[in-house]
C-alpha cells in the first residue's frame, strides 16, 4: 500500500470544527454530517474538515491529544519501552501531517507539535528496523508485533516481505551447492 | 525589580523594602528622595522587620542568612546562616517573616524550619527555640502579639501555633481546614484574636486567644472563620465598588458557599475591609496594612504587662444592628462579557460572533469576529476612546464607554448593514450621563444610562424614544422588536438581589409586555446572563447556574429550564452561558474549570447543554414523560408567539412538535392505564387533541376498560361540542362582517345539516379508512386546538377559516366563503360540479407555487377544514364501540386484516394501474357509504322520533337503526352507495389535496395524475403511522 493510500484511509476520521457558515444536515453515502451552525463545533470526517479549512470556511479545533504535554509523555513512554506503546489515534502520523500542514494556526504550539510526533515516528521506525533486523538475524519463523499503525506497516511491510524473499531464495540456492561441493568429494 | 516584602517602621516614617536585586532600601515616607540602601545579601530578600526602637532592621533572604543592620550607617551588624538556601523567593521554602519583640525589641523571632528562635539584642545571641509537635512542616510566619508576651507563628501546611513567650509553652494550636499555607499573620490590637491569610486568597480569624487557662495540650477550641472567596476576581468585581458594604458584617454575597456566614461577629471591620479592596496578587499589601495596624497601637500596649487586657465576651462588646443585611447591589453588565479589569476579555460573546478586548502596555484594541463569515468578516478596531461595553448583531456593532474627565460618554454604532458609504455614527450623552448598559435589537439600539434613562435610537442613528427606568439598569437585551431591561427595583436582604424586569416590543403597536415585574432568581445568586433565544423568548441566567424562561403560555411566568450546575463536575465550574436556541433545543455554554468566565486564550469551546424542567421523579417513566411533554410545550410557545406576530414559522417543525407530545400523551395515558389509574387517564385525556382521544378509547376498549372508554366517549362528545360552539361564536362574530351573505339561515341549522355527509362512515367495514383518516387528523387537528385559545388574534382570516369547513370547494371562487350556500351544497351529495374541482385545483396550485410567506397565510386558511366535523362522527363511532364491545373486538380483527389485505394490494400494483388504486382507496374512505346514505334519508324519521338528539345522539341512534334492517337492504344501501362513488371520488380529492399539499410532495400536484398519487401516498404514510400507533396500544395491552 502507497503511503498516500494511508493517508487517504486517515481522511475518514472524524475531527471537531467550527463552521463559520450556515448549512442544514448533508446526506452522504458514508453518513450524514452536520447541521452546520456557525460558531457551533461539529464533527466531521478529516477530508472535509481540510477542504472547508482552505476555503476558510472553518476553525479546526485540535484533537484532545495534539497537545504538547500529552506528546511528550507519549515520547518518553515510547522511548522508555522496549516494545511498541499504543498511540493515541490509529492514524496518527497521518493526522498531525494534514492538520498541521493545513490548520496549523489554529493548534497551539504547532511546529512543537510537529517535532514531538516526529520524534515518536523515529523512535518507533528505529525499534521496527531493529525487530527486524533480529527477526532476521535469528532466523524466526514468525514475529508478533504490537500497536503497530497502518502507516507504519506500510512503511516495512513490502520491503520486508521481498527481502525475505530474497533472502529465501538465496537460502535454497545455497544449499544444493554446499550440496553438490560435498558430493564432489 | 520586585519588591518582596515591604515594611512601615513603628512610627510610619519610613519604609523598608527587600527586593530581588538583593538589596534592602529604606525610604523616608515624606521625603522619597532620602534613601538608605543595605548591601551584602547574595539572593533574593525574602522578608524585613524594623526594629520598634528604629535602631535595627532584620532582613531574611535566599542566600540563607538573616542579617541584623543598623540603619544609621547601613551596616550589617551581625549574620545568622539559619535558612535553606534557593535562588528565588517562589522556590523558597519558607517567606521567613521575621519579628522584633514589640516595645523593647529585645528579642528578634526567626521562624527557622519547624522552631521559632529568638535571638537576643545587642549580644545577638540565640536565646531559645520556641517549637511544638504539631508543626509538621516549615514556619513561614511569626508575629508578636501587640503586648510582646506572646508569639504566633503559621506553618506552610496551615497549622497556627501560639506560645508564651516567658514560658516557651505552646498555648493554642489550630489547623487550617484545608491545610492551605498561611502567608499572614496579625494580632487584634486589644483583643485576643488573630487574622490570618493563606495563600488560596482566604482571610481567617482566629478568636478567643490567650485567656491562658487552657490545658497546654488542649487544642485550642478557637472559632476558625473563613472568609473564602474573598479574593475571587470576579467575585468581587460585582461587590467591590459599591460602597454600601456593611462595616463590622463579614456577610457578603461573596461567600454564599459557606453557612456559617450569617452569625454575625464582632471583628475588627478594618483589616478586613483593608483587604477586600485588594485583588488576589496584592495579599502582602493587605499584610502590612494589618500590620500597620499593630504596629499603631504599639505604644499603649508597650508597659501592659499582665497579657492582654480583660475582655467582655466578645458579643456583648459592640452593638449592632443584627436584622436582615442590605445585599451590595450588583453592577451593570452586559451578557456575555468577562469583567472589564481583565486585560484580556470578552466584551461581549452571543451567537452572531465574538467582541475581544486587548488591553495591555502596547496595545489597546478590538476584535471583533463573526461565527458566520457570511455576515460580515472580522474587523479589528483601536480602542481609543477606551470602550467598555459591546453588543453584536447580524447589522450593526455597538460600543460604549464611560465618560472621563474630558470626554463625554459615548455610544458607537458602526452599521455594517447600511447600504451607504456612512457606516459609522456617534452620540454624546449629556454630561455627567453615563452609559451603563446597552443593547441592539433589528433596526434599533438601546443604552440606559446612570441618569436612569433608557435611550433608543434607529440603527442609522436617529434619536427615538426615551424612557425612565425604575431603578439603577443592570443589563439589558434586544431581539427583533423586544427589548428587555433588567433593573434595581430595591435593595434586596441577606444575599438576594432585588430585580424587576421590563419586556417592551418597539414594533409598530409600541407596548409593554412585562411592566417591571419582579425577576426571580434563586436565593443569594445574582443575574449573570440576560438574553433572548434564536427565537426570541427572553432568558436569563442567575450566578446559581439556573437558566430560567418566560413562558408566554402561563401568563408570561418564569420556568427553569436548566441547572448548569448539575452538569458541572466540579464545584468551583460553571459553564458560562452564550446562547440558547428552542428548536432544536440547546443551551450553547462554554464550561469553564474552576472560574466563571471562560479566559480569551486558549479559545474556548462551545458545548451544548440539554434542557431539564425540574419535575419531580424524573427517574422514573411518569415523571420523564411528564417532563418531556411538559418541556415539548414550552419549548414551542415561541411558535404562537411568531406566529402571532407575522413571522414565518416552521410548519413542519410545528406539526412535529404536537406529534410527539400527543405521543408522549398517549404513552402516559398507557402507563396510567397499566398502573389502573383511570382517573388519571381521563385527565391525561383532557390534554389529548381530539384524534388522540379516540385512540385513547379505542386502547380503553380494548384493553377491556369499559367504564374508562364510555367517560371518555363522554369527554369526546363534550369536546366536541364545546369546539362546535367556539366555532358557531366565530361564526356568529364573523356575521358582522358579511350581513349580506347572512340570509337567514339558522347558524345550528348549517352545523347539523352538514354533518351527516361526514357520519355516515360508521359502517363497520370502513373502520380502516376511518383510522387512516384520524392518522391524517392527527396532524391537522392540532391547528384548531392551538387557534382556539386566542381565536380572534389572526382576525377575519383565521375566523374565516374555521368557519369555512367544506365549504371552500365550493366557494373559493367567490374569493370569500360563504359556509351557508355551501352547507347547503354539500347536503345535497349529487351536486359535485366539475367546476369545483376546477377550482380546488387552481386554488391549491397557488398555494404551492406561491412565496413562502403567501404560503403562511394559506395553511392556515385550508388545515381546519376537516378536522371539526371529523372528530363529532369519530367520537359517534366511539359510542357505537363502548355499547358493543364484542362487536368492535371483532372489528378490529376484521381490520387489522384488512388492512394487511390492503397492504398486499398495494404492493402489488404498478404505475399503471394507479388509477384503479386510488379508485379502491378513494373508496375505501369515502364516507359515502350505504349507512351515510341511508342516515340522509332517514335522518328526518329519527329527528321526528326525538326531537331533542344532538348530532352524535343521532347518529347512534342511526346506527342502531340501520343494523335492525335486514342484510338485504343494508346491500343494498351498499350496492346505491357504490354508484355514486365515481361522483364521491372527485369530492373526495378536493378534501385530501390540501393537505398533501402543505405537508409533503408540492411538486406532484402539477403532474396529471396527481389526484390519485397524492391520495395514495398520503393514506400510506397515514397508514404507517396508524399501524404505529395501534401496535404501540397493542403491545402495551
Amino acid at each position: 500500500m502507497e503511503p498516500a493510500e494511508a493517508e487517504f484511509l486517515a481522511e475518514k476520521e472524524l475531527v471537531t470544527i467550527v463552521p463559520s457558515f450556515s448549512m442544514d444536515r448533508v446526506h452522504l453515502i458514508g453518513g450524514d454530517l452536520g447541521p452546520f451552525n456557525p460558531g457551533l463545533p461539529v464533527e466531521v470526517p478529516v477530508w472535509l474538515a481540510v477542504n472547508l479549512k482552505q476555503r476558510q470556511k472553518c476553525r479546526l479545533v485540535p484533537p484532545a491529544w495534539m497537545d504538547v504535554e500529552k506528546l511528550e509523555e507519549i515520547r518518553d513512554q515510547e522511548r522508555k519501552e522496549d516494545t511498541f506503546t499504543p498511540m493515541p489515534s490509529p492514524y496518527y502520523m497521518e493526522l498531525t501531517k494534514l492538520l498541521l500542514n493545513y490548520a496549523s494556526d489554529n493548534i497551539p504550539k504547532a511546529d512543537e507539535i510537529r517535532t514531538l510526533v516526529k520524534d515518536t515516528w523515529d523512535t518507533r521506525m528505529a525499534k521496527l528496523r531493529l525487530s527486524a533486523d533480529s527477526f532476521v538475524r535469528q532466523q524466526e519463523a514468525h514475529a508478533k508485533l504490537d500497536n503497530l499503525t497502518l502507516m507504519e506497516i506500510n512503511t516495512i511491510g513490502t520491503f520486508l516481505t521481498q527481502a525475505l524473499d530474497h533472502m529465501y531464495k538465496l537460502r535454497t540456492n545455497l544449499q544444493p551447492a554446499e550440496s553438490s561441493q560435498s558430493q564432489d568429494f | 525589580m520586585n519588591a518582596n516584602h515591604v515594611v512601615f517602621n513603628s512610627d510610619g516614617t519610613k519604609i523598608a523594602a527587600g527586593s530581588s536585586d538583593f538589596m534592602v532600601k529604606v525610604v523616608e515616607v515624606t521625603d522619597s528622595s532620602k534613601q538608605k540602601t543595605f548591601r551584602g545579601h547574595d539572593a533574593p530578600v525574602l522578608s524585613l522587620s524594623f526594629d520598634p526602637r528604629d535602631v535595627y532592621l532584620a532582613s531574611a533572604s535566599c542566600d540563607g542568612t538573616v542579617r541584623v543592620w543598623k540603619i544609621a550607617d547601613q551596616t550589617c551588624v551581625t549574620n545568622w546562616l539559619l535558612l535553606q538556601k534557593c535562588n528565588d523567593v517562589i522556590n523558597a521554602k519558607s517567606i521567613c517573616r521575621l519579628g522584633w519583640q514589640p516595645g523593647s525589641g529585645k528579642l528578634l523571632a526567626i521562624p527557622v524550619d519547624k522552631v521559632v528562635k529568638l535571638y537576643r539584642r545587642e549580644t545577638w545571641d540565640h536565646r531559645f527555640d520556641l517549637s511544638d509537635t504539631s508543626i509538621a512542616q516549615p514556619l513561614n510566619v511569626v508575629a508578636w502579639s501587640p503586648c510582646g508576651q506572646y508569639l504566633v507563628a503559621g506553618s506552610v501546611d496551615g497549622s497556627i501555633v501560639v506560645w508564651k513567650v516567658e514560658t516557651q509553652e505552646s498555648i493554642e494550636r489550630t489547623k487550617h481546614e484545608k491545610n492551605y499555607s498561611i502567608c499572614g499573620l496579625a494580632w487584634h490590637p486589644k483583643y485576643g484574636q488573630i487574622a490570618y491569610t493563606d495563600t488560596e486568597g482566604n482571610l481567617g480569624l482566629l478568636e478567643d486567644i490567650g485567656d491562658g487557662k487552657k490545658p497546654n495540650d488542649k487544642v485550642a477550641s478557637t472559632a476558625a472563620k473563613d472568609y473564602n472567596d474573598l479574593f475571587d476576581g470576579d467575585d468581587d468585581d460585582y461587590l467591590n465598588g459599591d460602597a454600601i458594604e456593611p462595616p463590622s458584617s463579614p456577610t457578603t454575597g461573596a461567600n454564599e458557599d459557606h453557612g456559617d456566614d450569617d452569625d454575625l461577629m464582632p471583628t475588627a471591620s478594618h483589616p478586613r475591609r483593608a483587604m477586600l479592596d485588594d485583588d488576589d496578587n496584592s495579599l502582602d499589601i493587605g499584610m502590612i496594612k494589618a500590620n500597620c495596624n499593630l504596629l499603631e497601637k504599639d505604644d499603649d500596649d508597650d508597659d501592659q504587662t499582665g497579657g492582654f487586657p480583660a475582655l467582655p465576651a466578645s458579643s456583648t462588646q459592640q452593638h449592632f444592628y443584627d436584622g436582615p443585611l442590605p445585599t451590595p447591589r450588583q453592577k451593570p453588565f452586559q451578557p456575555g462579557s468577562t469583567p472589564a479589569h481583565l486585560m484580556h476579555r470578552f466584551m461581549v460573546w452571543n451567537s452572531v460572533g465574538i467582541i475581544r478586548c486587548y488591553n495591555d502596555e502596547q496595545d489597546n484594541a478590538i476584535d471583533i469576529e463573526f461565527h458566520d463569515t457570511s455576515v460580515h468578516h472580522a474587523t479589528h478596531l483601536p480602542n481609543s476612546l477606551n470602550h467598555t461595553m459591546a453588543d453584536l448583531s447580524t447589522e450593526a456593532i455597538l460600543l460604549a464607554c464611560e465618560s472621563t474627565e474630558e470626554l463625554a460618554s459615548k455610544l458607537h454604532c458602526i452599521h455594517f448593514s447600511s447600504w451607504d458609504t456612512n457606516k459609522e455614527w456617534t452620540v454624546d450623552m449629556p454630561k455627567d450621563e453615563d452609559i451603563e448598559a446597552i443593547c441592539l435589537g433589528q433596526g434599533w439600539a438601546a443604552c440606559a444610562t446612570s441618569a436612569l434613562l433608557v435611550r433608543l435610537f434607529t440603527a442609522g442613528g436617529v434619536q427615538k424614544e426615551i424612557f425612565s427606568l425604575p431603578g439603577p439598569v443592570v443589563s439589558m437585551a434586544g431581539h427583533g422588536e423586544q427589548l428587555m431591561v433588567i433593573y434595581h427595583r430595591g435593595t434586596g436582604f441577606d444575599g438576594d438581589q432585588c430585580l424587576g424586569v421590563q419586556l417592551m416590543e418597539l414594533g409598530k403597536k409600541k407596548k409593554q409586555v412585562l411592566h417591571g415585574d419582579p425577576l426571580s432568581l434563586t436565593k443569594k445568586s445574582y443575574l449573570t446572563w440576560v438574553g433572548f433565544s434564536a427565537e426570541g423568548t427572553p432568558c436569563y441566567v442567575d450566578s446559581e447556574g439556573i437558566v430560567r424562561m418566560l413562558n408566554r403560555r402561563l401568563g408570561n411566568t418564569w420556568i427553569p429550564v436548566c441547572n448548569t450546575r448539575e452538569h458541572c463536575k466540579g464545584k468551583s465550574d460553571h459553564y458560562w452561558v452564550v446562547g440558547i436556541h428552542e428548536n432544536p433545543q440547546q443551551l450553547r455554554c462554554i464550561p469553564c474549570k474552576g472560574a466563571r468566565f471562560p479566559p480569551t486564550l486558549p479559545r474556548p469551546a462551545v458545548a451544548i447543554l440539554p434542557f431539564t424542567l425540574p419535575y419531580c421523579q424524573v427517574t422514573t417513566e411518569k415523571g420523564q414523560m411528564e417532563e418531556q411533554y411538559w418541556r415539548s410545550i414550552v419549548f414551542h410557545n415561541h411558535v404562537d408567539y411568531l406566529s402571532k406576530n407575522g413571522y414565518e414559522v416552521d410548519e413542519n417543525a410545528t406539526s412535529q412538535s404536537v406529534k410527539e407530545q400527543q405521543e408522549l400523551l398517549m404513552k402516559l395515558f398507557a402507563l396510567s392505564c397499566k398502573l389502573e389509574r383511570e382517573f388519571r387517564c381521563v385527565e391525561l385525556a383532557d390534554l389529548m387533541t381530539q384524534n388522540v382521544v379516540n385512540l385513547a378509547i379505542k386502547y380503553a376498549s380494548r384493553s377491556r376498560r369499559l367504564n374508562l372508554a364510555q367517560r371518555l366517549s363522554e369527554m369526546a362528545v363534550e369536546k366536541a361540542s364545546e369546539l362546535a360552539t367556539a366555532l358557531e361564536e366565530e361564526e356568529e362574530e364573523e356575521e358582522d362582517f358579511r350581513n349580506h351573505l347572512n340570509a337567514g339561515y339558522s347558524n345550528s341549522g348549517t352545523e347539523r345539516s352538514r354533518l351527516p355527509v361526514r357520519n355516515v362512515q360508521q359502517d363497520e367495514e370502513m373502520e380502516d379508512a376511518e383510522e387512516t383518516d384520524e392518522c391524517e387528523e392527527a396532524e391537522e387537528t392540532p391547528e384548531v386546538h392551538k387557534q382556539r385559545p386566542n381565536p380572534f388574534s389572526k382576525g377575519v382570516t383565521s375566523a374565516e377559516v374555521t368557519t369555512a369547513k367544506p365549504a371552500v370547494i365550493a366557494s373559493s371562487s367567490q374569493g370569500r366563503v360563504n359556509p351557508f350556500k355551501v352547507s347547503s351544497n354539500k347536503k345535497d351529495p349529487l351536486v359535485p360540479s366539475a367546476s369545483v374541482l376546477d377550482n380546488m385545483s387552481k386554488y391549491s396550485k397557488k398555494t404551492s407555487s406561491s412565496s413562502r410567506a403567501v404560503n403562511k397565510q394559506n395553511p392556515p386558511v385550508i388545515k381546519p377544514l376537516i378536522p371539526k366535523p371529523k372528530s363529532k362522527q369519530a367520537s359517534a363511532a366511539s359510542f357505537f364501540q363502548t355499547r358493543t364491545p364484542n362487536s368492535s373486538e371483532k372489528a378490529v380483527e376484521e381490520r387489522q386484516e384488512k388492512t394487511v389485505e390492503e397492504r398486499q394490494e398495494k404492493a402489488g400494483r404498478e404505475s399503471p394501474e394507479v388509477k384503479v388504486t386510488a379508485q379502491d382507496n378513494t373508496e375505501n374512505k369515502r364516507p359515502k357509504t350505504g349507512f351515510q346514505m341511508w342516515l340522509e334519508e332517514n335522518r328526518a324519521s329519527i329527528l321526528t322520533d326525538n326531537p331533542g338528539l344532538n348530532e352524535a345522539e343521532v347518529i347512534k341512534e342511526g346506527m342502531s337503526r340501520f343494523r335492525v334492517l335486514s342484510s338485504e337492504e343494508r346491500m343494498a344501501w351498499t350496492e346505491k352507495a357504490k354508484g355514486r362513488a365515481v361522483n364521491d371520488l372527485t369530492e373526495d380529492k378536493k378534501r385530501k389535496r390540501p393537505t398533501a399539499a402543505e405537508d409533503e410532495a408540492k411538486k406532484n400536484q402539477e403532474q396529471k395524475s396527481e389526484d390519485s398519487n397524492l391520495s395514495k401516498k398520503t393514506k400510506t404514510s397515514g397508514q404507517s403511522t396508524n399501524v404505529r400507533l395501534s401496535a404501540f396500544a397493542f403491545k402495551q395491552s
